[in-house]
């Protein structure tokens, strides 16, 4: 089977991930926007908590991402982790 | 009722739930961390069965939970003798079912069971990617070679717990029993293929150990389903 995601459905797709995973407020997560910081701004994301949200994130959208991938940058700000998905997505669709 | 069994490697403790009599489901929670972050919630899907009068066992493997083996000495063959051991001691001629949630399902090969009821069960190739890349997000990636037996280097420590090389290389290589009566419930944002998705957040990624009442109840209708379906 398989599945296309539009661009915003990768952006909630990667919202639904940060709520589930980091078990915050649904309010919260709906008001995060591309500016929004994460890594090293939300207490919730801690250093375990990377992993497991980037593997919720592989699961969900079938990617896999490298851990050369893993930096600060792609975790800077939900904007951010946004692109990094859905390039991902994107590579994975062309192939 | 806090019970126990003994295997060759030693005894390990074990709870048990509901009625002395009928079919018994004997239940693996996951590996590691995710096995302290989904303790409650299975404890509380057991005790939903035992109010359907249906028993259960959920027994410590060693090496994880209250075990007094060091985690270094756990081995994926220790478990699944200990995991038989368990429910054989816990069944004696009852009918068992398996309840396995996630790496739990990677254990029960050993087992004489009637059926499988599997929680998102992951393959080990995808929690051993998963346990190295929390090691790296922490600033001390591990240098392992995952297809290389004859590597006898020492135990690594990854988030607090010691395990040792060969370990990790048996639970990339392990899967989940597929054959026989086998069940897959998954969580519905969860793309790939289950009997059933039921909606709930994935409690084993959650740093807090958090519960789900209401997928608690769902679930153990489903199980209850299930083992009568089974017996018929």
């Amino acid at each position: 089977m398989t599945t296309h995601h539009a661009p915003s459905t990768v952006g909630q797709t990667v919202r639904a991930v940060l709520k589930d995973v980091l078990a915050l407020d649904a309010d919260r997560v709906a008001a995060f926007d591309d500016d929004t910081a994460l890594f090293g701004a939300l207490p919730e994301l801690d250093s375990m908590a990377v992993a497991g949200v980037l593997t919720e994130i592989e699961d969900r959208l079938h990617i896999l991402i490298e851990d050369d991938e893993v930096d600060g940058e792609m975790l800077e700000s939900f904007g951010a982790l946004r692109r990094f998905a859905e390039a991902k997505v994107a590579a994975r669709n062309a192939t | 009722m806090i019970d126990h069994y003994d295997w060759a490697g030693g005894r390990e403790a074990m709870m048990r739930f509901g009625p002395t009599t009928g079919p018994i489901v004997v239940a693996v929670l996951p590996l590691f961390e995710e096995a302290n972050r989904t303790r409650t919630f299975i404890s509380g899907v057991l005790r939903r069965l035992a109010e359907r009068h249906i028993a259960s066992a959920l027994p410590d493997l060693p090496g994880q939970g209250e075990s007094l083996v060091p985690t270094e000495n756990a081995m994926l063959a220790g478990w699944r003798t200990a995991l038989a051991s368990a429910s054989t001691a816990a069944a004696g001629e009852r009918p068992v079912h398996i309840l396995s949630c996630r790496g739990g399902a990677l254990l029960d090969h050993d087992v004489k069971a009637v059926s499988r009821w599997q929680l998102a069960p992951a393959k080990g190739e995808a929690l051993v990617r998963e346990l190295l890349r929390t090691s790296a997000a922490a600033g001390e990636r591990i240098e392992i070679d995952l297809g290389n037996y004859n590597d006898e280097g020492n135990a690594v420590t990854i988030a607090g717990n010691t395990l040792s090389r060969t370990l990790i290389r048996d639970l990339n290589a392990a899967d989940c029993v597929r054959d026989g009566a086998v069940r897959v419930v998954r969580l519905e944002t969860d793309p790939a293929v289950a009997d059933r998705k039921v909606a709930g957040a994935p409690l084993w990624r959650q740093s807090e150990p958090g519960d789900d009442p209401a997928l608690a109840d769902l679930l153990a209708d489903d199980i209850a389903d299930w083992i009568a379906r089974c017996a018929s």
